[in-house]
């Protein structure tokens, strides 16, 4: 355990905290400057990936749970309960 | 023993709930951190923007640049070059919209908002107010003119 938070304790000082530090300095150079357009429709895209996977996994799985679990599958066999009444 | 204690109240195996929780849990944090970390960016002023105050009223657009010019319903500014508006309204809440170059603030009395851009392509732009602010908000438009250096 020590040996696990010593190694993260180099690695934070040596790559994690200078990362971050140079991330926020991002965009001081004079005449070099983002192009906010394709930040933020980059952004834009992304997230409707993110939001249409979501929406397929999401609506996938109720419409198996729906087919899987329904009476009249040939596959569905009633709970402990449906069957013998065990609570 | 009860089948709820003993946890087969389901009847059936429960981690591919946990890892299908864990799957939406992930996208969320990756959404909101996507999103903090775009917004950090794009608000980060250059040192060097230089600054541009604009004016909204019913139903206009006044620009006045560093240097103290004035320009009304047209704004000239330089390719390649960061600017940073200052924007703030004269009456009613309008809000300033550079659709080409994704910049979109409202102005409002009493406040100043800042925003900045650096436009990266001569041309003209329209620049068009997105906040309904009487009766003639759907004409308080101005042009962007981005021009060459030195031109």
């Amino acid at each position: 355990m020590k040996v696990i938070f010593g190694i993260g304790l180099v690695l934070a000082t040596l790559v994690i905290l200078p990362s971050i530090r140079y991330v926020l300095a991002a965009g001081d150079e004079p005449g070099e400057y983002l192009d906010r357009r394709v930040e933020i429709w980059g952004l834009f895209y992304r997230l409707m990936i993110v939001a249409f996977t979501v929406g397929t996994v999401v609506s996938g799985m109720i419409v198996w749970l729906v087919l899987r679990f329904r009476e009249s599958n040939p596959k569905a066999k009633p709970t402990e309960y449906e069957a013998d009444g065990k609570w | 023993m009860r089948l709820m204690e003993s946890g087969k109240m389901s009847g059936h195996s429960t981690w591919p709930e946990w890892v299908y929780i864990g799957v939406v849990v992930a996208l969320l944090c990756y959404v909101g951190a996507e999103a903090w970390n775009v917004e950090r960016i794009v608000e980060h002023v250059p040192a060097d923007a230089e600054i541009i105050k604009v004016t909204g009223q019913q139903w206009l657009w006044t620009f006045e640049h560093e240097d103290g010019t004035k320009e009304i319903g047209e704004l000239h500014v330089e390719k390649g070059k960061a600017y940073k508006f200052e924007i703030t309204s004269k009456d009613v809440i309008h809000s300033f919209n550079i659709h080409d170059y994704v910049v979109l603030l409202d102005a409002v009395p009493g406040r100043v908002n800042t925003v900045w851009f650096s436009p990266g392509e001569a041309g003209e732009y329209p620049i068009q107010c997105r906040e309904y602010c009487g009766l003639i908000h759907y004409n308080m438009r101005a042009t962007l003119f981005v021009e060459d250096k030195g031109a």
